[in-house]
């Protein structure tokens, strides 16, 4: 069996009381999408700043591609290859569009040149139109997209995206397609997407897993995932199983 | 960066802007201030100004990693009594005084740093605030080294290749060599850093998420602030012949930063457009007598009131103004050419 590109072992994060998740154990193999679902509050984000060593572990390891990066600092798990993206807009307001794809690249250590998919990449998405502009004079969707381009220019071993699409609109959804499609083939990364859009992540993870209430939930190929009762009933409610009537 | 450069290769943006050239270009100028006048009122105010350009450089070098910093008075206060004491102990010369002025904050600030960086906002404004009148109580109680509340006087003067420096212009020019190095160590450290500056002052997580270790370049900066605010004590040193623990009130932190926000925070050249409007201004004041705290307050309010940006904000509005006239002016360079 290869190696995990992301290991978790019994994660757990709390804040005094307040359990946010436990014991949680998961993989993330080379070259995989997974997807990671649950209700508000189930501790996603936290998830993701655990990870990320954004916010510190209460107990459990963390290993990318075998090298333990739980207690590390933020940025060292960064350049190791770990690398997040935001949920909100996330760039450097007063930098243009190029000056935030420069500081993407020399904060990350990487060299200034970019591969021809990625100057591909920033036309698709709308950023080539844009890039003399400063980022805070652009409208939210490209201010979204250009803090993801961001991350994938970082050339991470896996990418955390803190749902990607939330405040995009629909059309411009497929930007994030693109992008994971790019990070995925271009980059050979794997990724983990956190996201409320299930079309999105039907779409693009081939497993899921769920967490509720600071646990996993369940855990497997997305279709599965979704018709499971379990989490029809603790996330999803009627509103998945009118959608897939329609489907 | 270039509109035509191809982003397949990307640059960093590290080359001077065009403030900053006018920022030295105007240091340049102000050499030849002496030889344009002898009154010595002028010379006065002029290397006035040019320690609170020091102090103002100080504040800025910070306040570009989003950090208000109160500590500069502190930091002068321990450049200037450095020098005055290598002063007694013979050291004169000009060149190895500065030195000594830079150097004995930036050593002071390493382990200072340390501690401090890990706080931000209020905290930070807090606690480099006590660390300016922990200066202060250091230097009363330590009246065999600092001479105590009677401060040190008579110490031999400085000196340029021999020469003592003891006339008004000489004081000056002594001043002046104290801003062109502080300005020189501050274009460095922002031409160098300034895009890494910029990041962590206004998305420091991002930078952060990306790789960068933002405190390492915060405990690189806060010493090269402490060491220009040293140049400026040294210059503050000289004009007074005296180094009391006075000059470096905390409560003087205000003014250096006041001239950084009242010129414009986001350049070189809003200290020095702030540092000369508001110096002039305490001047003119002065001759108000009791009503003098009450204007310079007023224009501190009006100021932030209708120049959000600082002097340089205007300006930036005004030439982009004429700017827009022109383009309007000219509307064939960039219509149809029927």
């Amino acid at each position: 069996m290869s190696q995990a590109a992301l290991s978790v072992e019994a994660l757990s994060k709390s804040f005094g009381g307040l359990h946010v998740f436990k014991d949680l154990t998961f993989d993330l193999a080379p070259g995989e999408i997974l997807g990671v679902i649950g209700p508000n509050g189930a501790g996603k984000t936290t998830l993701v700043n655990v990870l990320s060593n954004q916010l510190t572990a209460t107990s459990g390891t963390v290993r990318l591609y075998g090298e333990v990066v739980s207690g590390r600092s933020f940025p060292a798990t960064a350049r190791l290859g770990l690398v997040r993206s935001f949920q909100h807009t996330s760039v450097f307001p007063t930098a243009t569009v190029a000056e935030n794809l420069v500081r993407a690249r020399y904060f990350a250590g990487r060299p200034p040149q970019i591969h021809t998919e990625a100057t591909e990449l920033l036309e698709v998405c709308g950023l080539g139109a844009v890039f003399h502009r400063k980022a805070v004079d652009l409208p939210y969707g490209l201010q979204k997209t250009l803090g993801l381009v961001m991350s994938c220019l970082a050339e991470p071993k896996v990418l955390m995206m803190d749902e990607p699409a939330a405040g995009l609109e629909r059309v411009e959804r497929i930007v994030v397609d693109k992008l994971v499609h790019y990070a995925s083939h271009v980059l050979e990364c794997s990724i983990m997407i956190v996201e409320h859009d299930m079309d999105l992540i039907r779409r693009l993870c081939p497993r899921s897993i769920v967490l509720e209430g600071g646990k996993i939930l369940a855990q497997g190929a997305t279709p599965n995932v979704l018709s499971e009762p379990s989490v029809i009933s603790a996330y999803l409610g009627e509103a998945l199983e009118a959608n897939d009537a329609v489907h | 960066m270039k509109k035509d450069m191809p982003y397949s290769v990307l640059q960093r943006e590290r080359q001077f802007s065009g403030s900053d050239r006018v920022t030295l270009v105007a240091l340049l100028l102000a050499a030849a201030l002496p030889l344009l006048t002898s009154n010595i009122l002028v010379q006065s105010v002029a290397s006035q100004a040019l320690i609170g350009f020091c102090g103002a450089l100080a504040v800025h070098l910070m306040l570009r990693l989003g950090l208000l910093n109160f500590s500069v008075p502190g930091f002068m206060a321990v450049g200037g009594y450095a020098a005055a004491i290598a002063a007694e102990y013979g050291v004169q010369d000009l060149f190895a005084l500065l030195g000594i002025a830079f150097s004995a904050p930036v050593v002071l600030a390493i382990p200072i740093g340390w501690i401090v960086l890990r706080l931000k906002g209020v905290y930070f404004v807090l606690v480099t605030y006590l660390l300016t009148e922990i200066v202060q109580l250091v230097i009363v109680e330590t009246p065999s080294l600092t001479g105590g509340t009677n401060g040190l006087i008579g110490f031999p003067p400085t000196t340029f290749f021999g020469t003592e420096l003891i006339s008004g212009p000489a004081v000056y020019y002594t001043c002046y060599a104290a801003a062109i190095v502080a300005l020189f160590v501050a274009l460095w450290s922002t031409r160098s850093y300034g895009d890494i500056y910029d990041s962590q002052a206004h998305n420091e997580t991002l930078a952060q998420s990306l790789g960068l270790d933002t405190a390492r370049y915060k405990a690189q900066a806060f010493p090269v602030s402490a060491g220009v605010a040293g140049l400026g004590g040294f210059a503050l040193v000289q004009l007074l012949i005296t180094a009391h623990p006075l000059s470096f009130t905390a409560a003087s932190s205000v003014n250096y930063i006041a001239y950084v926000l009242i010129g414009g925070a986001a350049s070189l050249l809003g200290a020095l457009l702030g540092t000369v409007v508001l110096v002039t201004a305490i001047t003119q004041f002065s001759w108000s007598g009791e009503y003098s705290l009450g204007l310079f307050g007023l224009l501190l309010i009006f100021s932030v009131l209708f120049m959000r940006d600082g002097v340089v904000g205007v300006f930036t509005k005004i030439a982009h103004t004429i700017r827009g006239r022109n383009q309007l002016a000219y509307p064939a360079t960039q219509g149809d050419p029927t």
